[in-house]
Order: structure tokens, then C-alpha cells, then sequence
């Protein structure tokens, strides 16, 4: 199927729609009653746990038919163990990302990306 | 004490390593928007409107694969509706404002400037919805503007798209690496990496990412609170670990 930009506007006009709805809600049921307390503390797990999912999904599936790649993207794999270091040390997320960037941009000369 | 800084350039001052970790992740979708046949006009509305790295990198990389569009917004709901739960985490600071306010609030959330927001909700007393907001659109100005370079310089130059990818998941591998902060959290990265896998494959789809994440944090919280209920907070999973650099950080920004 090819799209023309009158389908991609179309396409960005109903994302933004399929953005809004998730972020509004909870904002605005939760703001105004009262949380109950497991819920927070239920919710400072998140952010660590869909964070790593992600970061898996991008070096260890293949998207296109979602399946287990194992140490097929060398490459990344390498390349992340970097940006763990040098996230830790540095806490910097402007030079975690370059840095990364480069790791991988290097080692996709030697290894499958 | 200096003279009064006007609020809007602490704000900024607060946004800006995100802002400036967002130039190179933003070149990198815009570049990858161009190659999807997105013309600059479109990557400058997909940024305003959506503003969302991970949903506009899996718009680029769909509309490549030639997906359908329906096939498009399912994936992109499954992948925002973690928004919902990252509204939910901000809520409790949102008390006493109008829904104009969250309306314009919720449309510029995202993960990074969240983040940036939860931890100065949680820190500083002063910190207001105002200022939270003030956050959401220095980043918004800077990814939109990015995107739209990366749109702009995307057919002078030709660059492996699977590195370019690359900058989204070092951005949420930093945004692990802040999270942790005992034995435990690390724990429940392992298993949400293991449970993402696990789930991905049998679903087939990007609503693992949603299983995993949910089944992840609700055993974290249920440790959590065992250990907590049974007076085991100073014990080995829930030893605070604080790295070397982040005192600085903190006590230059507690100044």
C-alpha cells in the first residue's frame, strides 16, 4: 500500500487522537479522588519495568514477526552494556544517547546490528 | 542570596539536558520520517501533535513496511497506553487545576519530561503544575524542532536507518539506569526484560510490552510491601544504592 500525504495527514490527525486518550484520563479521574496509597506504590514500579521492556523489545525481537532474536544484534547488545556504564557514571542522558549512537555506529562495522 | 532568576529561565535551566538530549534523538526520527515519505510539513505536525519518540519512530518504521493504517493506530494505542499510567503517577500533584489545564497538560506529556517532572513533584515543594507544564513545552519546542531539521537534512544525506533507531533505546536504557535504586529494582528490570520476551512472543504484538510491565511492577510492589510489613527495610533488596556522581547533582541543584 502506498500512502499519500493527504493518508499520512489523515494518519497523524487520528494519532494524535490515539496519544490524547490515554494521557487525559487517568490524569483526570485521579485528580480529583483520592489515589488509595497501593496504588502508588504499586506505580513507582512502572517506569522501571516499561523503560527495560522497551530497550527489549528493541535489541532482543524482531518486529516484524515478533519473534526471540537471541544474540542477533550483536551490535546493540554491545553497544547498550556501553550506555549502562556510561549512564551510571556520568547520569547524563545527552551524552548517554551520543555516546550510544556512536557505540553502535562502530561496532555495525564488526557486528550484525 | 543572588538576584531572583525570572521562573521561566530556572525552568528552562531544569529542562535543558533534556531538552539537548532531545537534538539528537530528534534528528534521528525526523531523518527517519523522511524516509517514510513524511514531507516536513507532516514530521513538524506528527511532533507538535503526537510528541512521542517512540510512537513517531514506529509510525517511520511501519509506514516503511508498508503496514495499514488501522494496523498503525492499534500499535500506536497499545504503545501510548502507558501514558495512562504515567498520568496516573502524576495526578495526585494535578489536585486544584481546571480541566483546560490538563487537557493542554496531557497533550504534551511524555516519557522524558515525566520523568523530569515526577522526580521535581516528589523534591521540591515549590514545584507547581505551572512549572510542570513550563517543562512539557521547552522539550516539545526542541523535539519539534529537531524533527524538523532531521526532516529537512534526511535526503542530503544517507545514513543506516538501524542506527539511527539506536537513540531511542539508549534514551530508555539512561531512563533504567535512573530508576534504580535498590537490589529490588534491579531485580524487577530483570524480570520485566524476561516477561517482555516471554509475552511479546506468544502475543505477537506490542500489548506484551503492557503484560510485562504491569505483571513486572505488581510483584515489585508485593515484594516491597512484604518486606516493608515485615520490618526488612534496611535489608540487602531494599539498601539504598547511590552512586558516586548523583551527590554532586543533587547538591548542586539543592542550592
Amino acid at each position: 500500500m502506498n500512502m499519500s500525504s493527504m493518508d499520512h495527514l489523515i494518519l497523524v490527525l487520528l494519532s494524535m487522537v490515539v496519544a490524547f486518550i490515554p494521557r487525559f484520563i487517568p490524569l483526570r479521574i485521579f485528580s480529583t479522588r483520592q489515589i488509595p496509597r497501593w496504588f502508588n506504590e504499586w506505580m513507582k514500579y512502572v517506569p522501571v519495568s516499561l523503560f527495560t521492556a522497551l530497550v527489549v523489545k528493541d535489541i532482543f525481537i524482531d518486529t516484524s514477526d515478533y519473534s526471540f532474536v537471541g544474540l542477533g544484534y550483536l551490535a546493540k547488545i554491545v553497544a547498550a552494556i556501553c550506555v549502562i556504564g556510561v549512564a551510571y557514571r556520568s547520569r547524563s542522558m545527552g551524552l548517554s544517547v551520543v555516546l550510544g549512537l556512536i557505540a553502535v555506529a562502530l561496532l555495525a562495522l564488526v557486528l550484525p546490528v | 542570596m543572588e538576584t531572583e532568576k525570572p521562573r521561566w529561565r530556572e525552568v528552562l535551566e531544569i529542562s535543558m539536558p533534556l531538552c539537548l538530549s532531545y537534538i539528537p534523538i530528534g534528528l534521528a526520527c525526523g531523518i527517519l520520517l523522511h524516509a517514510a515519505g513524511f514531507n516536513w510539513i507532516l514530521t513538524t505536525l506528527v511532533s507538535l501533535l503526537v510528541f512521542s519518540g517512540g510512537a513517531q519512530f514506529m509510525i517511520a518504521s511501519m509506514l516503511v513496511a508498508n503496514a495499514p493504517m488501522h494496523t498503525i493506530l492499534i500499535m500506536l494505542f497499545f504503545l501510548e497506553l502507558r501514558y495512562a499510567l504515567l498520568g496516573s503517577s502524576l495526578s495526585q500533584y494535578m489536585r486544584n487545576t481546571s480541566k483546560k489545564f490538563l487537557y493542554i497538560f496531557a497533550a504534551s506529556l511524555n516519557d522524558e519530561n515525566y520523568a523530569v517532572n515526577y522526580l521535581k513533584f516528589a523534591t521540591d515543594k515549590g514545584w507547581s503544575p505551572k512549572d510542570a507544564l513550563m517543562v512539557e513545552h521547552y522539550s516539545l519546542l526542541f523535539w519539534t524542532g529537531a524533527n524538523l531539521i532531521g526532516s529537512l537534512i534526511g535526503n542530503m544525506i544517507n545514513i543506516n536507518l538501524d542506527i539511527v533507531d539506536f537513540a531511542l533505546t539508549a534514551l530508555f536504557l539512561y531512563m533504567v539506569v535512573m530508576q534504580i535504586k535498590n537490589v529490588l529494582t534491579i531485580l524487577i528490570s530483570l524480570l520485566a526484560a524476561v516477561l517482555a520476551v516471554i509475552s511479546m512472543v506468544l502475543i505477537k504484538s506490542t500489548m506484551g510490552l503492557v503484560v510485562a510491565t504491569l505483571l513486572a511492577s505488581l510483584v515489585g510492589f508485593i515484594i516491597e510491601d512484604y518486606l516493608v510489613k515485615h520490618g526488612r527495610e534496611k535489608g540487602f533488596l531494599l539498601k539504598k544504592i547511590k552512586p558516586k556522581a548523583s551527590r554532586k547533582v543533587i547538591s548542586k541543584s539543592g542550592e
